[in-house]
């Protein structure tokens, strides 16, 4: 399928599922005032006019309105699915359909087709690069160096993929700069603190429809994912137990009133099980043979290695897929029961929507103010990882309050005295 | 009745100015007793009401007292507990509003912190004895003191003769049995003739209601009894949201330990055990709850507490409260076994949740007392634990009980309760009643407005819709709120 600006293609799954992912952009739209307001400042100062962006997110209803706001500023956007599972084709389709878009995602593609769809993504030869996970960029560098002179700089969203690029930076392999958007105060407190959590529950009622109220919850790893995922999984009535490798995060779910347990102890105990650590094999065969019947596993971390599905599948006799949409049942010589969530990948993407289109909105925002600002030329940073800036921070917040029409108190003139100064004490 | 002095004991009445300053403050914290002074003013309902009360000689029981008063009671006043009397609320109640310590010119009490148990039923049967023979012919009570020794003191009277106590009574029963075999010998007939003077009571806690509806299964109950406690504004009220605030004020007063991260043991899950489990839980402590009721004890598991036997969690929890209105909950083993300066404490009514009696037997055991109602037990292998007001109710022994807005809430329901078992006696027949639902939503709206809370009026038609009058009543008495 070739798109009428000539040498760029999008591959969709369904061109006709376009106007159903069109009303569905227009319904997130709502939700996201301040990708809002940075269209129409990109509208009028056309500050990506002539780029081209490379782009490997989720393809859902909020990462099409952030396209918007690109292609709004002058820029042509090749997007890329981030997880063969999560793509909605019926956005990809929307996506496709307007001009300065090129899609290359398909729900359920195969590896091969999903490295396929970063090549012809990073075919745009791109000034600019978005990455969540850091596939693309690692492609990028791996395979098409002969693009990297060209890239003026990229952010990546995630805490996996940020970890991927230090590695890279370390080892002096990083071509350009790229601003970690999953350290900003803005994305640590909406995204993982209340998306990631509602999202991550919403996927697990859907995919079980399970009562809360009384079980026992488990979830692994307790940063900013896995407090919220706790937090609300107490305040639906489920007593929860942590597990932790990092003592100061596991005193601090000790200090919010969690039980924490190493998982060898938590397995024999949990009713349901989410893993949020960012790390690997944090549920292994010798967890889920001492599981109970019933248990419920679901991970909430960026990769599908934090549940070890390959153990799963060996200590069954049967399994049993689809016994709901993204449920499968594992039958164990015990004749225990373990239920695996969409395939061990990414549950709130995968059962649920992602994140609300609200807290998109504000993550989006950084994003699109962390590119204006290094295609601008006034960032001049070097390679390697970058935090994102605490004035775009700001300016996040700003922007969403004013959207919101709350309007807080400005410090006078003598307040900024006194913080200033250190003359003053008791 | 302004020129007889005031019969009194108390710890010392140079306090009451404090007292004064902070009944003037609950006052304002009491918008349900204040609107019914107001309202009453005029008609004083009350007079010739002789009143004595057993209750919590606190302050926003000292405006309890004075509401009675100012709708035209007499009342005479003990405390129900030997730890609880807050001594400048005791001494402002005797001095009273117009009097001064050298003058007083209030209300007699017979309160003390600390009394003995031989001074507590000594307190309880001076509230009783009024001046004259006249005895009271209304009680207020809480735990059902009064009306026990008024009960148990007719019954021996009809015998002729005080049953002799044995080693295994409870050390408060040898007490009583004291007092009884004193008054019989004194006047034959001293319980008899106050027994058949009362007109009622109206008896505060589940503890004492409890008590009633025994004594009336067992026809024994000499005069009809209204059970405020349940009252959904007394119950659901005071027990709970109570409770949820004082429990940590206590154990917070006695060990200033950091509750949160810490591992706690509530027994028990009905209105106070919720409370208690709230509380714990708001200050992030991770609570486990005990409980003999599979509705309660899933109910504890639906709100996301793990329920287990006390026996599983015994070594590994930090502190343990009771809150089951049961005896011998935890006992002088379970003790031993609790973590190095595990925290013991019970906020039901009665001392005898915890085995504290066994735990001083316990052989090469040492008490050592760190603060008033804060005891170190050091067991023979040199860990000890830390027992909080030597197992009576924690939240009056090491704080100052409910607060004053949530006691106005049960208070209210009192005084209503005491004017209709002293104005409609011919309503209440023999046995144990609650308030009508009506009075009940009377005492909840009385509080709203202190609050800013706006309330929503039922339209002629949506009150005919669901078939209530637009003024209430609005719930079938089974309702469960």
């Amino acid at each position: 399928m070739i798109a009428p600006e000539g040498r760029f293609g999008s591959d969709i799954a369904d061109p006709e599922l376009a106007e159903a992912g069109l009303a569905r952009i227009a319904w997130a739209e709502r939700a996201m005032p301040v990708l809002g307001l940075l269209r129409e400042e990109c509208a009028s100062k056309q500050p990506f006019a002539g780029r081209s962006i490379a782009a490997c997110l989720h393809i859902t209803a909020e990462t099409a309105i952030l396209a918007g706001v690109l292609t709004a500023g002058g820029g042509r956007v090749h997007l890329a699915a981030s997880n063969p599972l999560s793509t909605q084709d019926d956005i990809a389709a929307a996506l496709a359909s307007q001009p300065g878009v090129f899609v290359n995602a398909r729900t359920g593609v195969d590896r091969d087709t999903y490295y396929a769809h970063l090549h012809r993504t990073l075919d745009g030869a791109p000034d600019l690069v978005v990455d969540d996970g850091g596939d693309l960029v690692n492609t990028l560098h791996a395979e098409r160096p002969e693009l990297l002179p060209a890239v003026v700089g990229g952010c990546e969203s995630t805490s996996t993929g940020v970890a991927r690029l230090r590695r890279m930076a370390a080892a002096g392999s990083l071509a350009f700069p790229v601003v970690a958007a999953d350290v900003s105060v803005t994305r640590r407190m909406f995204d993982n603190g209340y998306g990631t959590s509602q999202s991550v529950i919403d996927g697990l009622l859907r995919a079980t429809n399970i009562l809360l109220a009384g079980k026992t919850v488990v979830v692994a790893g307790y940063g900013s994912s896995g407090s919220a995922i706790a937090e609300r999984a107490a305040g639906l009535g489920a007593q929860v137990i942590i597990t932790e490798v990092d003592p100061v995060r596991a005193l601090d779910a000790i200090m919010r009133g969690h039980r924490v347990l190493p998982m060898a102890e938590a397995a024999p105990a949990g009713d349901v099980f989410i893993t949020a650590t960012g790390s690997r094999d944090v549920i292994t065969g010798e967890h889920l043979a001492a599981m109970r019947d019933g248990a419920v596993l679901a991970n909430a971390g960026h990769f599908d290695v934090e549940i070890d599905v390959r153990a799963l599948a060996d200590l069954a006799v049967q399994v049993n897929r689809g016994i709901r949409p993204h449920a499968d049942e594992y039958v164990l010589a015990s004749g225990s029961r373990l239920i695996l969530l969409a395939d061990g990948r990414v549950v709130n993407l995968i059962a649920a929507e992602g994140n609300p289109a609200a807290v998109m909105d504000l993550s989006f925002a950084a994003q699109a103010l962390a590119l204006m600002w290094l295609i601008s030329g006034e960032a001049a940073l070097p390679a390697g990882v970058h935090p994102m800036p605490t004035a775009i921070d700001t300016e996040v917040a700003r922007l969403t309050l004013a959207a919101h029409g709350t309007r807080i108190d400005e410090l006078t003139a003598a307040q900024r005295e006194y913080l200033a100064s250190w003359r003053d004490g008791s | 009745m302004a020129a007889e002095p005031v019969p009194y004991k108390v710890a010392d009445l140079s306090l009451a100015e404090f007292g004064r300053n902070e009944i003037r403050l609950a006052q304002h914290e009491m918008p349900g007793l204040m609107a019914l002074r107001e309202e009453f003013a005029g008609s004083r309902p009350l007079a010739n009401a002789r009143i004595t009360g057993s209750l919590h000689m606190t302050i926003q029981t000292a405006v309890l007292i004075e509401t009675l008063a100012a709708l035209g009671a007499q009342v005479r006043w003990a405390s129900c507990n030997i730890f609880s009397t807050q001594d400048h609320a005791a001494a402002a109640v005797v001095v009273g509003p117009d009097g001064t310590p050298d003058d007083p010119r209030g209300v007699p009490v017979f309160a003390w912190k600390g009394e003995t148990p031989e001074e507590y039923w000594w307190c309880t049967e001076q509230a009783l004895t009024w001046p004259d023979e006249l005895g009271p012919n209304m009680l207020l009570d809480d735990g059902g003191d009064a009306t026990l020794l008024v009960h148990k003191g007719a019954e021996v009277e009809a015998a002729g003769l005080v049953p002799e106590g044995s080693d295994d009574d409870p050390e408060e029963w040898r007490v009583i049995l004291g007092v009884l075999r004193d008054s019989l010998a004194a006047d034959p007939l001293k319980w008899t003739k106050i027994a058949g003077q009362i007109l009622g009571v109206t008896e505060e806690t589940t503890t004492g209601v409890h008590r009633l509806y025994e004594m009336a299964k067992e026809g024994t109950l000499r005069f009809p009894a209204i059970n405020v406690n349940d009252s959904v504004t007394k119950s659901k009220f005071d027990n709970k949201y109570g409770c949820r605030h004082s429990l940590i004020d206590g154990i917070n007063r006695a060990t200033d330990t950091l509750i949160g991260g810490k591992m706690a043991v509530i027994c028990g899950y009905g209105d106070v055990g919720k409370g208690c489990a709230e509380s714990l839980r708001g200050q992030r402590a991770r609570v486990i709850i005990t409980e003999i009721d599979p509705i309660c004890a899933l109910q504890a598991a639906m709100d996301g507490y793990q329920v287990s036997r006390l026996e599983d969690v015994i070594d590994e929890a930090d502190i343990f409260v009771t809150a089951t209105g049961n005896r011998h909950i935890i006992t002088a083993e379970h003790m031993s076994r609790m973590k190095h300066q595990a925290i013991v404490g019970n906020i039901g009514h009665f001392d005898n949740e915890i085995d504290i009696s066994g735990l001083g037997r316990l052989p090469g055991i040492r008490r050592n007392t760190i603060k008033p109602q804060v005891d170190e037990w050091i067991f023979p292998d040199g860990h000890s634990i830390i027992v909080l007001s030597e197992g009576r109710l924690l939240n009056l022994g090491n704080a100052t009980g409910h607060p004053s807005f949530v006691m106005s809430s049960s208070f209210t329901n009192q005084v209503l309760a005491q004017i209709e078992l002293f104005t409609r006696t011919d309503q209440y027949p023999l046995g144990v009643h609650v308030l009508p639902k009506q009075l009940d939503e009377r005492v909840a709206r009385l509080h709203l407005d202190a609050l800013g809370v706006r309330l929503t009026e039922l339209s002629k038609e949506q009150a005919a819709y669901i078939g209530v009058p637009v003024e209430g009543p609005y719930k079938p008495d089974h309702y469960r709120y």
